[in-house]
């Protein structure tokens, strides 16, 4: 008799499933490209391989009265050619299906996840050693190049709740070194009444530069949905020093950099841009660089970052300026721990406990939806990424982008190539045209990748009318 | 690659304009990195729309009885008709929706076919033929089926225990019947809590996963 482990949804986790639409299915995509074909039999013994060091991949998602778990499943992963469009649902309730997908195209092997299950990094780590495991197999398979040995990774388990681990309460630290903020962590073992920050207290009080950011009215962009639901596609490619040159020139990180070109472009492409608005930016921070955790399953935390435009400061180093500052304090282990703590908290409370999941999925969903009016956009930089010996060579590009409500950029950097992957529920590409123009006016060699989401384009017409809607060019961002 | 000469850009793939300011490209096409994937009908939202509106009717159906005259002098032979096709379209319309998991189909089974045979005698002046033939009958028939489906299917205990202890204790109501006379004949009853009976000795041997089970479903 089968008794398969299970491990309760982590914190973060369950917002997926709550805020999860037909328009943003809360998959992601990271792909590897290539230097030659991808031989799908070899991605399959690589992916058997690598599958085997993942059991938190064997889990399939299942829904109890008041919370959602991860069971252990004896499903087998296959490598399919992409044939669908990118980041297309993985979970459908009722049936039990792995988590993930692993796709192929010409050059590119793509792993696609779904957010419920682990997050960038997670997959990241995954998509690493399933592109070793590949590049070591066709080694063996007589390419000269790479070398045979098996890879040893660490097993990225189940049971592992990085967000129980650190934040709650009467869990300590149970990290191997001191992560910073250590004495928070104390903190955080005692009870919460005695634990919680009281409203005067200097990390309880929202700062001004955030009370402003929450009070003036957000900008948000809107646009003519894709036809059926899928989402837009707009590869960046581009050298990567040249950026972090731009970068450095304005005193400013890439993340923060490629933010406020973002910010700028959205601005640039909407309808009026000379009156006076404020533009805001979710961008997720790992946790592990402050909280140190070997498991895959979701572990990050989201800032909100924003820039009032239309006050006389709208150049790329002022609003670099501005973001900084907010990145700095923002994205402290002090910060975050108290923002976590008191999500869990919150989530840890009697009364939304003991409510059955389906009620709860339509308060987090409320939530969710109250919290999107207030982002104009989505960022989300992997930053450089370097493969073990044996797949560095041969991996010409990394790419990463997610399903979006909003219009959204995905970053990663690898063997100097730095790929910006936009993403949109909107027919619309404006707001890529102004970014990608930022970028050339300053001398950075652009190149582009599209996907195609209307008729005109794909050149074929199937589409039942009822799916389309009307373009409202007064509204929309161009 | 193809270029357009407006945002300074490189094209990859074969686009005759810039997917991003969309003039004209100059140069030779590529092979496009991205697939061409044709525009997909959203079989899933059709999907849930008929329901929705199956479900409306199947409601609305049963809620308009209750403004004609209940008993044998009211529309007659119509009233059984339609009735008999808004349950058969309920009874269908929930084996297709819950198929994945025979036993928790099972449950809905019992709950629709019960409720609506009930409802149906209430409408033609309450001769308990419900209480005395159908829902006994189908809640025997329902434990048997069950047990024999988990078997025959290879059903983990997991997957089907908590929805084939639901029947059993279900199968249990008609003592209900038995106890407060609201059956004129009992016998099926009778049949179907010995049956449900035996059911619950034979889930008693599943007491562990079943326990396990709940710890699962139940987390607080």
């Amino acid at each position: 008799m089968t008794r398969r482990n299970w491990v309760a949804l982590d914190n973060a986790s369950n917002i997926f499933l709550a805020a999860r639409s037909d328009i943003d299915p809360k998959v992601f995509r990271i792909s590897a490209e290539m230097d030659q074909e991808v031989d799908p039999e070899v991605l399959q013994e690589a992916l058997d391989l690598t599958f085997e060091r993942y059991p938190l991949f064997h889990a399939v998602l299942r829904r109890g009265i008041f919370w959602y778990y991860l069971q252990d499943s004896d499903l087998r992963p296959r490598v399919r050619p992409e044939t669908d469009y990118p980041c297309a649902p993985i979970y459908q309730p009722d049936r039990r299906n792995l988590l993930f997908r692993v796709l192929y195209r010409r050059r590119r092997m793509m792993v696609e996840i779904f957010h419920a299950l682990s997050d960038g990094t997670g997959a990241l780590w995954f998509l690493t050693d399933l592109v070793d495991a590949y590049c070591r197999r066709r080694c063996q398979a007589g390419d000269p190049r790479g070398q045979s040995e098996p890879a040893r990774v660490p097993v990225h388990d189940l049971s592992t709740d990085p967000f129980a681990q650190y934040f709650r309460r009467g869990r300590g630290s149970g990290a191997d070194g001191e992560p910073a903020g250590r004495d928070e962590f104390r903190h955080a073992a005692a009870p919460a009444a005695l634990s919680v920050e009281g409203p005067g207290s200097p990390a309880a009080r929202p700062s001004r530069r955030r009370r402003r950011l929450f009070d003036r009215r957000i900008q948000r962009v809107r646009g003519t949905r894709n036809p059926d639901n899928r989402t837009r596609v707009v590869e960046l490619g581009m050298a990567a020093d040249p950026v972090l040159e731009l970068a450095r020139s304005r005193g400013a990180a890439t993340t923060v950099y490629l933010t406020a070109l973002f910010l700028k472009a959205v601005r640039q492409s909407s309808p009026g841009p000379e009156s006076p608005a404020t533009l805001t930016a979710s961008v997720p921070v790992n946790l592990r660089q402050f909280f140190p955790s070997s498991s895959a399953r979701n572990f990050f935390a989201t800032i909100r970052v924003g820039h009032d435009f239309g006050q006389g400061h709208d150049e790329i180093a002022a609003i670099c300026a501005d973001l900084s500052g907010q990145f700095s304090a923002g994205a402290t282990p002090e910060a975050l721990e108290q923002k976590l703590r008191r999500l869990i908290r919150l989530e840890r409370m009697p009364p939304l406990r003991i409510m059955p999941s389906p009620l709860k999925n339509l308060i987090l969903r409320s939530v969710n939806r109250a919290s999107n009016r207030g982002l104009t956009v989505a960022v989300s930089n992997l930053g450089l990424v370097r493969l073990p010996d044996a797949a560095e060579s041969r991996v010409a590009a990394m790419m990463f982008h997610t399903a979006a409500v909003r219009p959204q950029f995905c970053a990663m950097t690898h063997a100097g190539r730095l790929t910006i992957s936009f993403t949109s529920p909107f027919v619309q590409t404006g707001h890529v045209r102004e970014f990608a123009r930022l970028l050339t006016d300053q001398g950075i060699g652009v190149t582009v990748a599209a996907s195609r989401v209307i008729e005109a384009e794909l050149g074929v017409v199937n589409l039942p009318r009822h799916r389309t809607r009307r373009h409202r060019p007064g509204r929309e961002h161009r | 690659m193809r270029r357009c000469q407006a945002c300074r850009v490189d094209v990859e793939g074969d686009w005759q304009s810039c997917p991003l300011c969309h003039l004209p490209l100059q140069g030779r096409a590529t092979p496009d990195p991205l697939p061409r994937v044709p525009l997909v009908f959203s079989r899933g939202r059709v999907l849930r729309v008929l329901f929705g509106c199956s479900l409306a009717v199947i409601l609305g159906s049963f809620a308009s009885q209750l403004l004609l005259h209940r008993g044998p002098a009211g529309i007659g032979v119509l009233r059984s008709v339609w009735l008999g096709v808004v349950a058969m379209w309920w009874v269908v319309l929930m084996a297709v929706r819950k198929r994945r998991n025979a036993a928790k189909g099972t449950v809905y089974l019992v709950l629709v076919i019960g409720g609506v045979s009930a409802y149906w005698d209430y409408l033609t002046g309450w001769h308990r033929w419900s209480l005395s033939y159908v829902v006994p009958i189908v809640s025997a028939c329902s434990i048997v089926a069950v047990l024999i489906a988990v078997r025959v299917m290879r059903m983990e205990v997991g997957d089907h225990i908590v929805y084939s202890g639901l029947i059993a204790l279900l199968g249990l109501v008609p003592i209900l019947f038995l106890v407060f006379g609201w059956a004129p004949n009992p016998i099926a009853s009778w049949v179907c809590v010995a049956v449900s009976g035996a059911g619950l000795v034979r889930l008693l041997g599943w007491f562990p996963d079943a326990r396990r089970e709940l710890a699962k479903r139940l987390r607080l």
